[in-house]
């Protein structure tokens, strides 16, 4: 860490000595005029002007992002109508969600959906990285463009074509399993079959993401690595081991960290797979995660208290996960240092 | 020099904001007038042709029809404007979710002091009762209702050997138990699913006969203890367990699917899916025929037309709801699109009578489904209802999936909706 930071302050040291060379240098070009007044004006401009040029960015934050997330810590105080009458409670939406069987089954498919989504996910998008970085591919920008389509395809047209696929009676996922002598499978009406169904939609919609994420930064390795690597007599599989995945370390920390806090809040799909039930994704809300679970609270209900008391939660296990993250990130780095 | 120019920017950029602005206010100005108001509905139930209808007869007034979304999503926007937005002249609410707006009716006008309390004996008591506060305030003025009755296939009951003519076939069961051995002897003549699935056709339609819901008289929770709700319950679990029924759930595409290619040869049709079916099975014209529902009568939906209390023009508001709800309104609407009349006046009509629907094999359908509500028996709809007869389907549901056993569906069903109504 040591060795790091001494190159940020010489820095830093660099930027100061310039200014302060600007300041006199510019002084003298405006001869015979009130030079002290102006020059602590314009010694004040220059630093406030970092601060004008963030402003419109914090401004809209503050507006957009930092007030909405304070004020839903406090509607989450109360037993809140839109349009009735509302009454302070203290936490006693708190305890109601911990009592909430529907609040820890929702907690436990956001789980399980994110885990089924992003380990096959980022496994295959690295795998994908790999071969599309092979020097002998043919067309490769056709390849590499074409891992974009799903992710610019409207989610809720993709949902809406993977919920046909997985239909009981008509889906073609069926349709073939029926054809191999199996069972039709109600996919929609169990735990797995839901989560599994959500998590498929999931990953359609980034592996091609995140495999440009990766190609992007196995393009700066050097070739000769791998011709040297092949020349040492080491296989496709030793290569991508030894070579690809080191070299991908940094960036695998960095779509491990967007995909969990993007898998905690699933929402669409959920909502758009499994017309039973409306809101809860299922009779018996076999695939509802906690967005949906706030939405249905907040905004099919009504309950804007109890949608907020879900809202805090979440952040709160959000939080943790990214805490979680961010030692195992510093562990790595060290590790490597 | 650059100061100048700064300041000039300025100016230019507030003088665009000012511009911007003006024709935004001229317009909210322009909705205050009395010629315009604006009219938010929802989709999927052609309110064009009813507004088209109004502004032919009347010229000198616009009416600013938005389509919101579905009929939930419609209620959403209205709680967010109520909330603190920019509210509409008039709005169409469906029953379901009036409850809800009933429990601040602060947010509407009181319909009577624009003389609604004069023409409340034109509509159906139950009906009217619903959007109707205790101490007499008139929220809203129904626009139609969702009569029951039972769709069938007339080509499927052939094959089967059951009787084709909707007479001959509404005898066959006058009661749900009798309706539950003609579709025994339907699966085993054909070894298909005789019905498309329960929660929906069954239990929804036979909860909607009793003389009380969720609610007893005294506007006090009794879902857990009304043996009506129960008896309607078990009902739905003894066909499920007669093994008539195709377990396909209504609004999935494997439903839409089944509708146009026979997977079942009957499903319950309160008077609002004649257009679902339409939509969803085009190519099924002329195969479905429709008879009266087991036990006679019913309701299943229906809207109201409500005036929230910001509105800029009430009073053009009102003159639509007079003039398009009214018992000769209500008609021409039902002859135009098909809306179930909520006035009693018009039932006898000729031209409601004498209704028939090709689609439907040509059956009267006005005539039907007039005589499923003239003989409702009202009770109260609080502002649970549709969260608990949401829980009561889900848990339904599970069993048709396999999930929640038949002897446990009635503990889980309570527990569902004990932890639905918290929060």
């Amino acid at each position: 860490m040591a060795a790091g930071a001494q190159p940020a302050a010489h820095t830093s040291e660099k930027v100061t000595a310039v200014t302060t060379t600007l300041i006199p240098a510019g002084a003298p070009k405006a001869p015979g005029r009130p030079t002290r007044s102006r020059r602590i004006q314009q010694g004040v401009r220059e630093r406030l002007a970092p601060y004008a040029y963030i402003a419109p960015f914090f401004l809209l934050f503050f507006i957009f992002g930092l007030f909405p997330l304070l004020f839903t810590f406090y509607v989450a105080l109360f037993d809140w109508d839109p349009i009735g009458e509302r009454s302070y409670v203290g936490l006693e939406n708190f305890t109601e969600l911990v009592n909430d069987p529907r609040f820890w089954g929702a907690l436990r498919n956001t789980f399980s959906i994110w885990v089924l989504s992003t380990v096959p996910q980022l496994l295959l998008a690295l795998g994908m990285a790999h071969v599309l970085n092979h020097v002998r591919l043919r067309a490769a920008t056709l390849f590499r463009m074409s891992m974009l389509v799903p992710y610019v395809t409207s989610v809720a047209a993709t949902t809406i074509v993977f919920a046909q696929l997985f239909d009981r009676d008509y889906g073609m996922l069926n349709w073939f399993l029926g054809m191999l002598g199996f069972e039709h499978v109600d996919f929609t009406a169990s735990v797995w079959g839901s989560h599994i169904m959500v998590a498929v939609m999931v990953a359609w919609r980034w592996t091609g993401y995140n495999t440009l994420l990766y190609l992007a930064s196995l393009q700066a390795v050097p070739r000769d690595l791998y011709e040297a690597a092949a020349v040492d007599g080491a296989n496709g599989w030793k290569q991508f081991r030894h070579i690809t995945i080191p070299a991908l370390r940094p960036i695998i920390v960095f779509t491990v960290i967007t995909s969990t806090i993007g898998g905690l809040q699933i929402f669409t799909e959920p909502l758009l797979a499994n017309p039973v039930g409306g809101l809860t994704c299922g009779a018996a809300r076999q695939c509802q995660t906690l967005t949906l679970f706030l939405y249905e609270q907040a905004f099919g209900r009504f309950h804007f208290g109890y949608g907020a008391a879900v809202g805090v939660a979440l952040f709160v296990i959000v939080v943790i996960i990214s805490a979680l993250n961010y030692l195992l990130v510093t562990r790595i780095r060290s590790e490597r240092a | 020099m650059k100061r100048v120019i700064t300041t000039a920017a300025v100016f230019f950029t507030a003088a665009l904001l000012v511009a911007g602005c003006t024709p935004g206010s001229g317009g909210d100005s322009g909705s205050s007038d009395s010629k315009t108001f604006e009219f938010w509905s929802f989709t999927g139930i052609n309110q064009k042709i009813d507004v088209d209808a109004y502004t032919k007869g009347h010229p000198d007034i616009t009416v600013k029809l938005t389509e919101v979304g579905s009929s939930t999503e419609t209620a959403q926007a209205l709680t967010a404007a109520l909330a603190g937005g920019k509210v509409p002249d008039l709005v169409l609410i469906q029953g379901d979710d009036l409850p809800k707006f009933m429990q601040s009716p602060d947010n509407f006008v009181d319909l009577a002091t624009l003389g609604a309390d004069k023409v409340t004996d034109d509509y159906l008591d139950w009906v009217i009762a619903q959007s109707t506060t205790e101490d007499g305030k008139i929220i809203g003025i129904p626009t139609d209702v969702g009569g029951l009755a039972i769709a069938y296939r007339t080509d499927l009951f052939k094959a089967a050997g059951l009787p084709t003519d909707r007479d001959e076939v509404s005898e066959l069961w006058p009661t749900w138990d009798a309706f539950m051995d003609v579709g025994k002897r339907y699966v085993q003549a054909t070894g298909k699913p005789f019905l498309d699935n329960t929660p929906t056709s069954i239990f929804f339609q036979a909860v909607n006969q009793g003389s009380e819901r969720y609610y007893d008289s005294d506007r006090k929770l009794s879902y857990d203890r009304n043996p009506q709700v129960k008896e309607a319950f078990d009902l739905t679990l003894k066909v499920y367990q007669s093994g008539i029924s195709g377990k396909i759930a209504s609004w999935t595409p494997g439903w839409t699917a089944g509708m146009s290619k026979g997977d079942f040869a009957v499903m319950s049709a309160p008077a609002w899916m004649l257009n679902a079916i339409k939509t969803n099975a085009p190519d099924s014209a002329g195969k479905w025929d429709i008879a009266t529902i087991p036990g006679g009568s019913g309701n299943w939906g229906g809207s109201y037309l409500a005036i929230p209390k910001r509105a800029k023009n009430p009073k053009a508001a009102w003159d639509y709801i007079a003039d398009r709800q009214s018992p000769e309104g209500q008609l021409e609407n039902f002859l135009s699109k098909g809306n179930l009349p909520t006035t009693p006046s018009v039932y006898t009509d000729p031209r409601l009578v004498e209704k028939t629907d090709p689609f439907f094999s040509d059956a009267p359908v006005g005539k039907i489904y007039t005589e499923s509500v003239v003989n409702i028996k009202p009770f109260y709809i609080g502002p649970d209802d549709a969260t608990i007869g949401s829980e009561l389907l889900n848990t339904l549901t599970s069993v048709e999936q396999g999930k929640v056993a038949p002897d446990k569906a009635w503990e889980t069903a309570l527990a569902n909706v004990k932890n639905a109504l918290r929060g």
